[in-house]
């Protein structure tokens, strides 16, 4: 026989009264695991949602007057004057520091064209970079291809299509000056409720030719990757390679939204500890007065031998083993709960998180063990001659 | 503190046991002791004198209140002098540090009280056992040889409420001889029984004296002829 062996012993023998302390660590337990697992998978969720945006970072020229967007989300706008970034300086964005977190540099002209007597707004494109950046875009017909010598291929937003009939295979002529180019629409962008809609989208070779801005682009659109990746660091960054040019962080957008996250989070998590303190309390109550009913048991172990050390141990090795317990417990439960509440306060489905199992196991077995603090120095303070005389 | 339990185990030697009969194992010198309660001060031993030999089963006699219980904690080190000396050959244990202490109580000295004090949710073997587990000797083997020497090997798997009261205060004999102690120390171990088994539980402790030192504190005059000696407490004073 060990003396773990007898405090186990113990336990088993007082299962009801020690019920109650392995509860208010289950709840405390249960608490955190839910408010770290729901608030999770929340912000796992916004920053997935981030990602939908296509490009978190617009590099442009410091002069705006044309609307830009990212996905469904007007992020400003952007003149079409004479302020332009040289295309053969593209590639030296690739010399910034963080270059690892590029993914995608897409670079974009924008500028207004003649077609059948109206004007529309063209949007110059990589069109193999492009596809990257969006990929939720639905195209009737399929997506174009770079310009060829062949032919040369468009797409066109569903507000331009849908007036002028245009669908895929439509042969278009878009004039600028001058200059024009003959088309064929690959494909019609269905409607993204975006400014992609009123867009007519060609290859940026063509577009530079149309709009006699050889070499030039209006914008650089850059995906960096990665869900705590420094963002603004990034844009830092490309503005010092790129003086004259602003380099805008979407992150702004998704910051806004995380701050609620956050905000809510640290709320739920602080009542998360108060939760713990109060369990911590309670448990060193109910070990409080078991140690109270056990002042002969104690008494008896320290007249037969046990050293104060021991009794100590035992009574944190009985903390640990409610922490255990009601760690174990409260992780499954607060897993349980997450999964129904999260859906419904945060509008995602969280999955168990086990990697925070040991975790919160361990704070359970700290608070246990705090716990025992006071009921130790009870204990200790048994005099056993005293309690063995007066029973 | 090993000086003093190799000189213990010194005393031990068949070959100094008729040494041993004649040295002195307890000295208790000039020991006083005082509580306090609320403001008052009583003092429950006077300067208390007494030796007990090696081997010998003293019995300690007197009325209620008159310190023989507060006498027989003090040697067994459960409580301290307020002054004056215990010697365990030769060595003071008085000025031992708490530790040295507990050290002292597991390995010399082993308690029988009237009440018998098992811990419940143990049964009969694991209470014998626990001074083993405290020592943190693993070697469980002492356990069935104690119960077997007071009897009750068949009913090891016991609880303390499945067992007599006789029986309860064999496992507690047991349980206070399983270090092999050279002082025992019981306090009434015959006032929670009926004659008979309070007969046979003297008995029993006088078949262990020879080997160990037994100091019996009772009220009953008849038990402690069983002793070799008595020593007869009147407020806190020795009337031997």
């Amino acid at each position: 026989m060990r003396l773990h062996s007898l405090v186990l012993k113990d336990i088993s023998r007082r299962k009801t009264k020690l019920g109650l302390a392995v509860l208010s660590v289950v709840i405390a337990a249960a608490a955190i695991v839910a408010v770290v697992t729901t608030f999770s998978a929340a912000t796992d969720g916004l920053y997935e949602e981030s990602n939908k945006f296509g490009a978190n970072i617009i590099v442009r020229p410091e002069v705006t007057t044309i609307p830009l967007v990212a996905g469904s989300t007007s992020i400003g706008s952007l003149s079409t004057g004479e302020n332009y970034i040289e295309e053969s300086e593209i590639p030296r964005i690739h010399t910034i520091q963080n270059n690892s977190n590029l993914a995608v540099v897409a670079p974009r002209l924008y500028g207004v064209a003649e077609l059948d007597d109206s004007s529309v707004v063209i949007m110059g494109v990589d069109p193999e970079k492009e596809k990257t950046l969006k990929p939720w875009w639905k195209i009737q017909g399929h997506w174009m291809a770079a310009k060829t010598p062949e032919k040369t291929e468009v797409m066109v937003g569903s507000d331009i299509a849908g007036p002028l009939g245009l669908k895929e295979g439509s042969p278009i002529t878009l004039s600028q000056g001058n200059i024009s180019i003959d088309a064929q629409v690959a494909g019609v962008i269905e409607s993204t409720g975006g400014n992609e809609d009123g867009y007519v989208i060609l290859p940026l070779a063509t577009s530079q030719y149309l709009l006699s801005k050889e070499g030039k682009v209006s914008s650089l659109e850059v995906r960096a990757l990665c869900n705590d990746c420094p963002v603004e660091e990034i844009s830092r960054q490309i503005e010092e390679v790129f003086p004259g040019l602003e380099a805008r962080s979407m992150s702004q957008i998704v910051e806004t939204e995380m701050a609620v996250v956050e905000h809510t989070e640290s709320s739920a998590m602080a009542v998360s500890i108060i939760t713990l303190l109060v369990s911590t309390l309670t448990v060193a109550s109910t070990m409080l007065a078991s140690v109270n009913e056990k002042l002969k048991e104690i008494g008896i172990m320290r007249a037969v031998g046990a050293s104060n050390r021991q009794v100590v141990s035992m009574l944190f090795f009985e903390g640990a083993i409610i922490g255990i317990i009601g760690g174990g417990i409260g992780f499954a439960i607060g897993t349980a709960a997450s999964s129904i509440a999260a859906p419904m306060l945060v509008s995602v489905s969280p999955s168990p998180m086990w990697e925070i199992l040991p975790a919160v196991v361990g704070i359970c077995i700290v608070t246990g063990m705090v716990a025992s603090i006071i009921p130790a120095k009870r204990a200790l303070g048994v005099d056993p001659a005293e309690v063995l005389r007066s029973v | 503190m090993s000086d003093y339990l190799e000189t213990l185990e010194t005393s031990n030697n068949p070959e100094n046991l008729s040494e041993n009969l004649l040295a002195n194992l307890i000295q208790v010198k000039d020991v006083t002791k005082k509580y306090r309660l609320g403001n008052n001060e009583v003092e429950v031993l006077h300067g208390i004198n007494l030796e007990v030999k090696a081997g010998e089963f003293v019995s300690i006699m007197g009325q209620s209140g008159s310190g023989k219980t507060t006498l027989m904690n003090i040697i067994g080190m459960l409580d301290r002098p307020t002054e004056g000396s215990i010697l365990i050959k030769d060595i003071d244990i008085t000025k031992k540090s708490q530790k040295e202490l507990v050290d002292f109580r597991r390995r010399t000295v082993g308690f029988v009280f009237q009440q018998f004090h098992l811990i419940p949710s143990l049964t009969a073997y694991e209470n014998v056992a626990l001074p083993l587990v405290f020592s943190g000797d693993k070697d469980n083997s002492a356990v069935e040889s104690a119960l077997e020497r007071v009897g009750l090997a068949h009913r090891m798997h016991h609880k303390p409420v499945e067992l007599s009261g006789g029986e309860q205060q064999r496992v507690a004999i047991a349980r206070a001889v399983v270090m092999k102690p050279k002082i025992l120390l019981a306090d009434e171990p015959t006032g929670a029984l009926d004659a008979t088994t309070g007969s046979m539980i003297i008995s029993l402790l006088k078949s262990l004296a020879g080997d160990m030192t037994v100091i019996m504190v009772t009220h009953n005059s008849e038990l402690a002829e069983y002793s070799d000696r008595i020593v007869y407490l009147k407020d806190g004073n020795v009337a031997e």
